[in-house]
């Protein structure tokens, strides 16, 4: 089973995300700070990467940077409220930019891209 | 005829005395915080009164659109008034200030009677103007208009309001453009108008000007804080409708699959309410904060305003497990304040403190005055204190620590202060809690009849 790690502050997101993403057939492992998501990497072996960006009091970009150095050919998506990070070249290195909406098929579409096999 | 002169001194002058005089006055316009109608009335004391320039008259006109408008017209209206007026202004120990105060006074009460005559009127101002006053804008020069009664260039309908044979026209002129125009005569004591007289009204114009030209710009850097303000505004306010729209349409599609258990349904709909009342908050905190103007600041007792806020059942059930003291003094006068936000704004520092206070903490709640002039409310919490960096954004907008913050609550309850006259003190150590004290400026409270 694929392992997904999501990091996202916002507490009825990461249940709808663990239990859409689940129905899909992966493995959600939920954080909801930059912390605990380094602290999960360094423990377990993702497949990918799910990561909001702006979380309160802490700067989102310094933690994609973080992650990024940490994770090595681990896909990343940022999934995100604020379309305007689009633009900041720290985000570039990202597999994919998604902006929450109320629909959770592009997010799935993307994750399917990004896990083959 | 018409005689042009530069703004530039270029010989040396002698009468220094009555320059630095001059000088004194106008520094007034430049060193206090009036507003610009205030210093527009400073200069043109500077260029009426007696120990300024000396003028008899002084009339201001500003640009608007593509006329000048009348403004101020300082000086007595009659050779009577004349009279009076100098023998007030001539009494031993009348300084400047003196004429200055009673001059803004006479604007302002609407008691002048030239201002009266010139208020609203208007002069053409289009390139073709060639017409005076237009004409001085036109050229940018100062106009030395002498016989007026035989230029053919001085518009009637302004020769019939000014009246007189000769005067001055000075072009308000900062970076270029044309902000307005002051006019200058001795239409009282017939005195002649001297090329000296005319330079220092010339240098008194550039100074008004370079005072209209500071205030545009200071509504421009107003206006420019306020857009950029909204632009962090709409940044956050999509974060804050996003997260729960991916959340409600997110758990409205499971709702839609067949063979729910009910359990799970409920859930569902428990989060999409939960998430639809977070939206209606984002929205009601947003039109609050964006209110266009609070109410006029009114003087009553705060205490029975305190008191039902303290008795609300929404703010018990927020302290529950949380210690509660709570000391209001008699208040022996009335506060200053909208008193429809002030019950807002003790509910905001009251939330505050108890999302900042332990299980096992307190809060303490106190009224008092501190001495004739101000009454305090303070609101102590035990909790973790604010660090020294979130302490500099307190009031800052859309700054907040909170999971579900909206970082309106503190830069509401500056607003309400500051529109009252308040002040707000913080006293913060990590680790051993915060206080919060509002000081109200109070009022004696009128006894009922």
């Amino acid at each position: 089973m694929k392992k997904i790690l999501l990091v996202e502050d916002e507490k009825p997101l990461c249940l709808l995300y663990e239990e859409e993403l689940g129905a899909e057939g992966y493995a959600v492992t939920s954080v909801h700070d930059a912390d605990s998501a380094l602290e999960a990497l360094k423990r377990v072996a993702f497949d990918l990467i799910i990561t909001d960006i702006r979380m309160p009091g802490k700067d989102g970009v310094e933690l994609i940077s973080r992650i990024m150095g940490m994770r090595k050919d681990v896909p990343l998506i940022i999934n995100t409220a604020y379309q305007s990070y689009k633009e900041d070249f720290m985000t570039w290195a990202a597999d994919a930019y998604v902006v929450k909406s109320s629909s959770l098929d592009e997010l799935k579409a993307r994750i399917r891209e990004l896990i083959k096999g | 005829m018409i005689e042009r002169h530069s703004f530039y001194f270029t010989e040396s002058q002698k009468k220094g005395t009555r320059e630095l005089a001059l000088l004194s006055i106008i520094s007034q316009s430049l060193f206090q915080p009036f507003s610009l109608s205030d210093n527009l009335i400073v200069i043109l004391t500077a260029l009426t009164s007696g120990a300024g320039v000396g003028f008899n008259r002084a009339m201001l006109f500003l640009k608007d659109g593509d006329s000048l408008r009348g403004e101020i017209w300082l000086g007595p209206g009659s050779v009577e008034e004349a009279r009076s007026i100098w023998e007030v202004l001539s009494t031993p120990g009348i300084g400047y200030i003196e004429v200055i105060e009673y001059n803004r006074s006479l604007v302002s009460k609407n008691k002048d009677t030239l201002t009266k005559r010139i208020r609203g009127l208007r002069f053409p101002l289009d390139e073709k103007g060639e017409g005076i006053p237009g004409l001085a804008e036109r050229d940018k020069e100062i106009l030395f208009v002498r016989d007026a009664r035989n230029e053919p260039r001085v518009d009637p309908q302004f020769l019939e309001l000014i009246a007189v044979d000769d005067f001055v026209c000075i072009p308000l002129l900062a970076r270029d453009e044309v902000l307005g125009e002051i006019v200058l005569d001795n239409a009282i004591t017939k005195a002649p108008i001297v090329s000296s007289d005319i330079k220092l009204a010339g240098m008194c114009g550039l100074i008004a000007a370079n005072d209209i030209y500071s205030a545009s710009l200071h509504r421009k850097v107003v206006e420019m804080e306020k857009m950029a303000a909204l632009g962090e505004m709409a940044v956050f306010v999509t974060h804050q409708v996003r997260n729960p729209i991916a959340a409600i349409g997110g758990f409205t599609e499971q709702l839609l699959q067949p063979g729910l258990d009910e359990e799970r349904r409920q859930r569902d709909l428990r989060i999409i309410r939960d998430e639809t009342l977070r939206l209606e908050n984002v929205v009601t905190q947003i039109s609050r904060f964006l209110k266009v103007s609070l109410k006029e600041p009114a003087a009553f007792d705060i205490n029975p305003v305190l008191v039902s806020v303290l008795e609300s059942p929404e703010l018990k059930a927020k302290l529950a497990g949380v210690r509660l003291h709570v000391k209001l003094a008699p208040c022996p006068t009335d506060v200053v304040c909208d008193p429809s936000s002030v019950g807002e704004v003790f509910r905001n520092l009251l939330e505050n403190a108890v999302e900042a206070t332990p299980e096992d903490g307190a809060i303490a709640v106190s009224a008092y005055p501190k001495n004739d002039r101000w009454f305090v409310l303070s609101v102590r919490d035990t909790g973790s204190g604010i660090s020294q960096a979130d302490r500099a954004r307190l009031f800052t907008p859309f700054f907040t620590t909170k999971e579900r913050g909206m970082g309106l609550g503190l830069p509401f309850v500056k607003q309400v202060m500051d529109s009252c006259g308040g002040k707000i003190e913080v006293e913060t150590r990590k680790g051993r809690g915060t206080t919060f004290r509002l000081l109200f400026q109070t009022k004696e409270r009128e006894r009922p009849q």
